[in-house]
């Protein structure tokens, strides 16, 4: 504790808080530029550091982090065009949102989902960093398949009406997932022979794609040509109804994000995907999931943020980087010959909890600048419809092309985009899809992963504590409805005539 | 109205055409024989090992006055391939070189790419990370041989991690060790991970018997005796670390992970010997020494030719072993 | 003939699947099988349980459609759908998208993204042939010098480059 409070000192210098400062509104405003996230954003301001002192460095690499994952909520939420994969959730709730004029609550449950998922996720990394790094390695292969397949169950909530249709929608993203080189034979699958396809497709150019591409194309198949109305910019703030239905997301996020941000290989759109089901499980308000329900971006927002405070706690006490940032992290702090492991917190005590004291202060800096500002940024969808999507296109081919310089990106862009004007037209719903291109690729390299280790045999798939607890879990929901109808209750109202099992 | 419309795009057509260009520093066209810009491609994502390696040679270029101007810029895709591509593609180019290493290599067989390395013009071996054979404190392993006994029994039961993919250098580390053990390469259970961090989890954890992978991010975990090194791959032991090479124990392979440049293929002679020159001049700077000192790289400088006929054999050394796990 | 296909234009998204599973089955089959597999469950284990299931998907969907199901269209703010598709639009909009992939080797970034945003403003309906232009070259212009000069990002500049 004593050493957190010399922490505070040090961060709290009038320098270092100008340090914090610059790193948020730096990290904000490379968050918000197209095909930049947050772990682009802190490569590329690496160099400005050069020649800085370690303490000042990573305090503003801190606010950067940080500002870069708020920023590509921005974009998420106003255009539809999330600016990195932890974001891709909260634009399924936030943009229609925004679109209804609830932009500013939209921002602001972000930022505070932010400012909370940030805050108790470096509480925990105070009190549970020695805890965290002896059992974070614990977790393997099985458990995180496990994970996976409650994943893929949880899926089953967010098909929409058409099971089928979401079924089809779930394999579109699933076959988009299987592009590229296998990760563990280095065999070609779906390559066609092209290099620019041998990494497989980025889950945010796919969600850029289908999100707002696809969009703008189906707009401009049925753009409403009367009268031009703005969007009309309500009431600034969060009303208290806004806030009755957001406090507990914000503190669920954590419960969710913190821990797959700590352990490898878990990264942060796992956990915000199981927490908009969470949410939608849990709200009272769930027909209006889809159409802009606070709680699917409250409760995302706040996760991801935890997630990644979960991040910094392997990355410092383990050395062990489970996300792009971290590795950019490390290799930043590499630069300054300073080695995370166990021995950093002896070794460099005085940069490590001036860290953490700059990463709470860094959160609410974040959270001071960014939420007057949101009311302003919302304004930006005032602009005239044309240009509105024009500016969307523009801004999704900038964040294609920008990060490899390849008109190759674009094109599969385009298709992409195409796809998903199709499954627009026919009911297809987009978010089975994403969830396809996230789960699916992980989902069979940790099985693959799992087998391996057992040498073949199934058994390496339930050989953990972890793993068996959580197939425990998942049975528990698969049976639970049929416990529900044997024990003679009035059986629950949902008939579905869909003989198709979803287990894909 | 018309006039104005005119007027509007004519603003327009000016301001991109003429904009862009009056506002970015020019590339320069001067003949002397100094080099005055240079630009580095990286081919993998900023933050990676040819990325930091680029950015901190063209620092110290910058800051021991070798060079006025150098851009570095990321290319990433297919293990390094797709810059490779490029690169390639730039024939005749004096002023651009590429960052590139073992791992490039490698990637050129397993992504079935079409332009090689031996088509460019080999600049400059610079520095080398030999790989090591590690476990985790609690393994059964006190030394190779223990190991190689228990992986030579029963090759599938005892699983190999690294921290690249099939074709990286972990991989052919792993496979190079295997062979000279006495093992066929396809026995043997590899398990690839998305970097050294998450194999050391694993390692750490036990999942895996044993991790072959680079040595950089593993130093402190040594230190506090988590993790125990049974050998080297490289030709000598690394200071700080106890424990032999491969051949020491018995296992008579050299293998160490390296990182150099290339410049396009075409360029001619007068081009060749400024880059060459300017990276044997970069060799001898004291910021150069530094920054080897402070990301812990291991000098390894080799200029041209002799670059040239290292990356031959090493070629020929990858071949081989990818042929022989259908890979190549 | 022709009504009956255009009330079952959803056949069409059923023939897109089958041909993606088509297309992952003779993939995954072509692909070889001489390299080193470790575990039950190799490459292609996966492609081939995708492909199947987007084939049967295809079929149970072909069923839905022929017995009266149909794909509720997405709705929204900006889109009325009782309308009819005017696809004149998208082909317009897909126009300047291409464009700007088409060109922007040939002429740079600042000129096709230019035309990107002009273009898509236009087709959705934009004709105000003053500030149209100037604004869309003043995106592009932006962008590019907050991507090239300030981030290091480079973007091709265009033919005047060199010339300065």
């Amino acid at each position: 504790m004593q050493q957190l409070l010399d922490g505070f000192a040090t961060a709290l210098t009038p320098t270092h808080l100008l340090f914090a400062a610059i790193g948020v509104l730096l990290g904000t405003a490379i968050g918000v530029l197209p095909g930049i996230g947050p772990a682009m954003a802190v490569a590329l301001l690496l160099p400005i550091t050069y020649g800085m002192e370690p303490t000042g460095a990573f305090i503003m690499f801190a606010g950067i982090y940080y500002g870069g994952m708020f920023g590509g909520s921005t974009t998420s939420i106003l255009l539809n065009t999330p600016g990195e994969s932890a974001a891709v959730v909260t634009a399924i709730e936030g943009n229609p949102m925004a679109r209804k004029g609830r932009g500013p609550q939209a921002l602001a449950a972000a930022a505070i989902g932010h400012f909370t998922g940030g805050i108790i996720g470096t509480i925990l990394i105070v009190l549970l960093a020695p805890f965290v790094a002896k059992h974070a390695v614990d977790i393997g292969a099985p458990d995180f398949f496990a994970i996976m397949v409650l994943a893929f169950i949880a899926v089953t909530s967010v098909l929409g009406s058409s099971r089928i249709r979401g079924v089809a929608s779930l394999l579109i993203g699933l076959t988009i997932g299987l592009v590229g080189l296998d990760q563990l034979t280095g065999q070609q699958r779906l390559t066609f022979g092209s290099l620019h396809l041998a990494d497989g497709i980025d889950v945010v150019v796919v969600a850029v794609a289908l999100f707002a591409v696809g969009e703008a194309l189906w707009v401009a198949a049925h753009l409403r040509r009367k009268a031009f109305e703005p969007i009309p910019v309500g009431r600034p703030w969060l009303s208290r109804s806004d806030l009755k239905r957001t406090w507990k997301p914000w503190l669920r996020g954590p419960v969710i994000g913190f821990p797959f941000g700590a352990i490898p290989a878990g990264g942060a759109e796992i956990p915000t995907f199981l927490s908009y089901v969470t949410e939608k499980r849990l709200s009272k308000h769930k027909d209006e999931f889809g159409k802009g329900a606070i709680e699917g971006v409250a409760g995302p927002e706040s996760t991801a943020s935890a997630s990644a405070a979960g991040t910094l706690v392997t990355m410092l006490t383990l050395g062990l980087p489970t996300t792009a940032v971290a590795a950019v992290m490390l290799a930043a702090f590499q630069q300054y010959g300073i080695q995370p492991g166990p021995l950093l917190f002896q070794r460099e005590s005085e940069l490590v909890w001036a860290l953490i004291a700059s990463l709470f202060i860094g959160l609410t800096l974040l959270l001071v600048l960014n939420l007057p500002l949101a009311p302003l940024w919302a304004k930006l969808l005032r602009i005239p419809r044309p240009y509105l999507y024009a500016g969307i296109l523009f801004f999704a081919s900038v964040g294609a092309y920008a990060v490899q310089a390849d008109v190759f990106d674009l094109l599969v862009m385009f298709v992409i985009g195409l796809l998903g004007l199709g499954m627009r037209r026919y009911g297809l719903p987009v978010l089975p899809a994403i969830i396809g291109v996230i789960l699916g690729p992980s989902a069979e390299l940790q099985m693959r992963r799992a087998l391996q280790l057992s040498d073949g045999s199934l058994t390496g798939l339930v050989n953990t504590p972890f793993s068996i607890v959580v197939y425990v879990i998942i049975l528990m929901i698969l049976l639970f409805p049929l416990i529900k109808r044997v024990a003679g209750r009035k059986t629950p109202p949902t008939p579905l005539p869909e003989p198709e099992k979803v287990d894909a | 109205m018309q006039v104005k419309t005119w007027l509007a795009v004519a603003g327009a057509l000016l301001a991109v055409l003429l904009v862009p260009p009056l506002l970015t520093p020019g590339a320069d066209s001067g003949s002397t024989t100094q080099v005055r810009s240079l630009r580095v491609l990286v081919p993998n994502a900023p933050g990676g090992g040819y990325d930091i390696t680029a950015r901190t040679a063209a620092k110290a270029m910058e800051d021991a006055g070798l060079l006025r101007n150098t851009e570095v810029f990321n290319l990433p895709g297919a293990g390094g391939t797709v810059g490779l591509g490029r690169t390639v593609s730039e024939r005749g180019n004096g002023k651009l070189v590429m960052s590139m290493g073992l791992g490039v290599v490698g990637s050129v067989y397993t992504n079935k790419s079409p332009s090689s390395l031996l088509d460019t013009t080999p600049i400059a071996k610079l520095i080398e990370e030999p790989d090591i054979v590690v476990v985790g404190k609690d393994s059964p392993y006190k030394t190779l041989g223990d190991l190689v006994t228990a992986w030579k029994a029963n090759p599938g039961a005892v699983p190999v991690g690294g921290g690249s993919s099939p074709g990286g250098p972990d991989h052919l580390a792993a496979m190079l060790t295997a062979k000279a053990a006495g093992l066929t390469p396809k026995t043997v259970n590899y398990i690839p991970f998305d970097g050294g961090g998450e194999l050391l989890a694993s390692v750490l954890g036990g999942k895996v018997a044993f991790g072959v992978s680079g040595v950089g991010e593993y130093r402190d975990q040594i230190q506090a005796g988590t993790l125990r090194v049974l050998a080297v791959t490289g030709g000598k032991r690394i200071d700080g670390i106890d424990a032999p090479t491969l051949s020491e124990s018995g296992v008579d392979v050299e293998f160490t992970n390296w990182r150099g440049v290339v410049a396009p293929p075409g360029i001619s002679t007068a081009d060749r010997d400024k880059l060459v020159d300017l990276f044997t001049a970069l060799h001898k700077t004291p910021q150069w020494e530094e920054a080897l000192r402070r990301n812990g790289w291991t000098d390894a400088f080799a200029p041209g030719e002799q670059f040239g006929s290292f990356l031959e054999e090493e070629n020929k050394r990858v071949a081989t072993v990818l042929k022989d796990l259908g890979l190549a | 003939m022709n009504t009956w296909l255009k009330e079952r234009s959803e056949l069409g998204m059923c023939l897109v699947l089958a041909a993606l599973g088509v297309l992952v089955l003779t993939d995954t089959l072509r692909m070889s099988t001489d390299f080193a597999q470790r575990g039950p469950v190799g490459p292609k284990a996966v492609p081939l349980v995708v492909g199947g299931l987007l084939l049967v998907v295809a079929v149970l969907l072909a069923r839905d459609v022929l017995r009266g199901g149909r794909g509720e269209a997405e709705g929204g703010e900006d889109i009325d759908l009782a309308a009819p598709a005017d696809w004149r639009t998208v082909l317009l909009l897909c126009g300047a998208f291409l464009a700007n992939a088409a060109l922007i080797g040939v002429v740079g970034f600042p000129i096709s993204g230019a035309i990107l945003f002009w273009g898509a403003a236009y087709a959705l309906g934009s004709r105000n042939l003053v500030r149209d232009p100037l604004i869309a070259a003043g995106m592009s212009v932006l962008t590019f010098l907050i991507f090239n000069n300030l981030l290091g990002v480079p973007l091709p500049g265009g033919p005047l480059m060199e010339v300065f």
